[in-house]
């Protein structure tokens, strides 16, 4: 069995984006992809949002087999996004398809603050998925997405689906081994402009879990409290077991919102999927940053002249 | 805090032999009031002597030949009958239990000797859970280091200054421990060493790790948890009423430890 399509004798993940002004150049591309993944007997996946889903579904002959799935569930974190994809992914290639094609987008609510994480995402992937033999579209609707997110999508996808029916690489695509490694510091949160309400050098974990009960109790609600509890723990772990000395550890919080800054003198993670990708058994480390990403909504690495640091945001 | 008001199984680790001897002084006044029969097992730098304590015949000094048989490697069940069978004595003497006070630092020496004794500081925790018998096992930490203190000291219901954040102890059945505490990277090794020296794997089915007074668990004890589960062909199902740990268990897609909540 061969794959069919663009990607007709790739190996590995086939990553697209699909940047598109109007409703007429998403379907001119979305529609072809779907039903040529149909006709081929892929699975044929759409994870758009709820209006682009109806604009496709709405042209789609009655009853094509086209699994249309909530791109919400999907898209809650980066790092879980990467673990429901693979699982998906491993489940179809087990059941012997020859390639699976999806086609999804990113809500605008992560184009505010969360971008950084998700363009980490996009471009994660493009290692993430490459042992599946997978094509994707990536859509992205460029009168709600910012021109810098757009620069990114750029970036992290190596080639662009055209109405057209051309794929065009992007000239601006870059490995994400390098896109990874830049650990850009993200912007500040609006909180950090404040003083910390909290602010320990050499934290105990256990004094570091209680600045965190404390600070979400009355501004979080309970689970994700203890969820940001998980995310820290496993960040001043790192810093103690990994970092260099001195750890400092510096908390902010207001109704709906705790931030939490974890900072260590060392360069921080050498691996540039940390965080998400797990590595290892656990045993011997590397699911401590896989499961702080996954346990709190936004997390940003990053090395200054301080030295490394981890920040752990709840509500957003 | 007075010892009457805390567990029935306490361990005491001390670096100052004149601190214990007070507090020794202390569970025995506190037997004495309790109603208790009282046997005090002194280590070598003990300065307790019997005509010093209060009592009577109500509290006894007792050597380590009498209460375990002397100094070797102890035999968890054979002692744990021997308190059983002095436990019943006291009770038929009138006494309402039995509290023993006993410094076991001289059986705790080897490598041999600590395994075989913290086994034995698990299933008799049982029998204080069941019977009217109170402990209080106290360790020298300058003489045997802080780590072998700790294999101890995690296993009884409370501890004091031994350096544990986590007490593994077990229930009313041998089905049945419980976690109580926080476990993070400084119980990495900890507890997984204390969970070989329970006898949960001789349960037959799955066992119960009661959680209700577990206040963290990260995952790397819950991997020792699988991972001990696994090699006893067994399911640890983990009750706590922290939600989160359950979401933990998710991501690691542990086979062998269900979480469920706290009932």
């Amino acid at each position: 069995m061969t794959r069919t399509g663009a990607a007709a004798g790739y190996h590995g993940y086939y990553h697209e984006a699909v940047c598109y002004d109007s409703d007429d150049d998403l379907l001119a591309v979305a529609v072809p992809f779907l039903l040529g993944g149909v006709a081929a007997g892929e699975p044929t996946i759409v994870t758009l949002g709820e209006r682009a889903s109806a604009l496709v579904r709405a042209v789609l002959p009655r009853d094509t087999p086209v699994m249309f799935m909530s791109g919400g569930a999907m898209y809650a974190r980066p790092a879980g996004a990467i673990r429901a994809y693979r699982k998906l992914l491993a489940g179809h290639v087990a059941a012997g398809a020859p390639q699976i094609r999806i086609i999804g987008e990113l809500t605008t609510a992560m184009f505010g603050p969360a971008w950084d994480s998700w363009a980490r995402y996009e471009s994660a992937i493009n290692h993430a998925y490459d042992e599946f033999p997978l094509w994707s579209m990536c859509a992205y609707d460029t009168r709600t997405a910012p021109p810098s997110v757009m620069e990114d999508v750029l970036r992290t996808h190596p080639r662009t689906a055209q109405p057209d029916g051309s794929h065009v690489p992007n000239e601006t695509y870059v490995e994400p081994v390098m896109f990874l490694s830049e650990r850009r510091a993200p912007e500040p949160d609006p909180l950090q402009r404040a003083a910390p309400r909290a602010d320990f050098a050499q934290p105990t974990l256990t004094d570091a879990r209680q600045a965190v009960r404390d600070a979400g109790d009355g501004n979080l609600p309970g689970d994700d409290v203890e969820d940001l509890v998980v995310a820290v723990s496993e960040a001043v772990a790192n810093a103690h077991r990994h970092g260099r000395a001195p750890a400092r550890m510096r908390l902010w919080s207001a109704p709906g919102r705790v931030v939490v800054a974890v900072t260590d003198a060392g360069p921080g993670p050498k691996d540039p999927f940390a965080g998400l990708l797990p590595t290892g058994d656990g045993l011997e480390g590397g699911l401590g940053l896989w499961i702080a990403h996954q346990s709190c909504d936004h997390v940003a690495m990053y090395r200054d002249a301080g030295g490394f640091t981890i920040r752990l945001t709840a509500g957003l | 805090m007075s010892p009457a008001a805390k567990a029935g199984h306490e361990c005491w680790s001390y670096d100052d032999q004149e601190l214990f001897d007070a507090y020794a002084r202390k569970c025995v006044d506190a037997g004495l009031a309790a109603g208790e029969r009282v046997w005090f097992v002194q280590g070598r730098h003990s300065g307790v002597t019997a005509g010093s304590l209060p009592g009577g015949d109500a509290v006894r000094v007792v050597s380590f030949e009498e209460a375990y048989s002397g100094d070797g490697v102890v035999d968890p069940a054979g002692q744990v009958a021997a308190y059983t069978a002095v436990t019943e004595e006291a009770l038929a003497g009138g006494y309402t239990g039995l509290r023993v006070v006993a410094d076991v630092t001289a059986l705790v020496r080897t490598d041999e000797q600590r395994d075989a004794f913290a086994r034995y500081e698990y299933i008799i925790g049982r029998y204080m859970r069941l019977a009217p018998m109170r402990a209080v096992c106290a360790y020298d930490r300058g003489e045997l280091g802080e780590r072998a203190v700790a294999e101890l000291a995690c296993l009884h219901e409370s501890s004091h200054d031994a350096g544990v954040t986590f007490q593994l102890h077990p229930g009313v059945t041998s089905a049945e421990a419980m976690l109580d505490g926080e476990l993070d990277m400084s119980a990495e090794e900890l507890f997984g060493t204390a969970l070989e020296r329970t006898d949960l794997d001789r349960a037959g089915g799955d066992v119960v790790v009661d959680g209700a007074g577990l206040r963290f668990i990260d995952h790397r004890a819950l991997l020792a948890l699988e991972k001990y589960a696994a090699s006893r062909r067994t399911t640890a199902v983990l009750r706590t009423p922290t939600g989160a740990v359950a979401r933990l268990a998710g991501l690691l897609e542990l086979a062998h430890v269900r979480v469920e909540g706290a009932r």
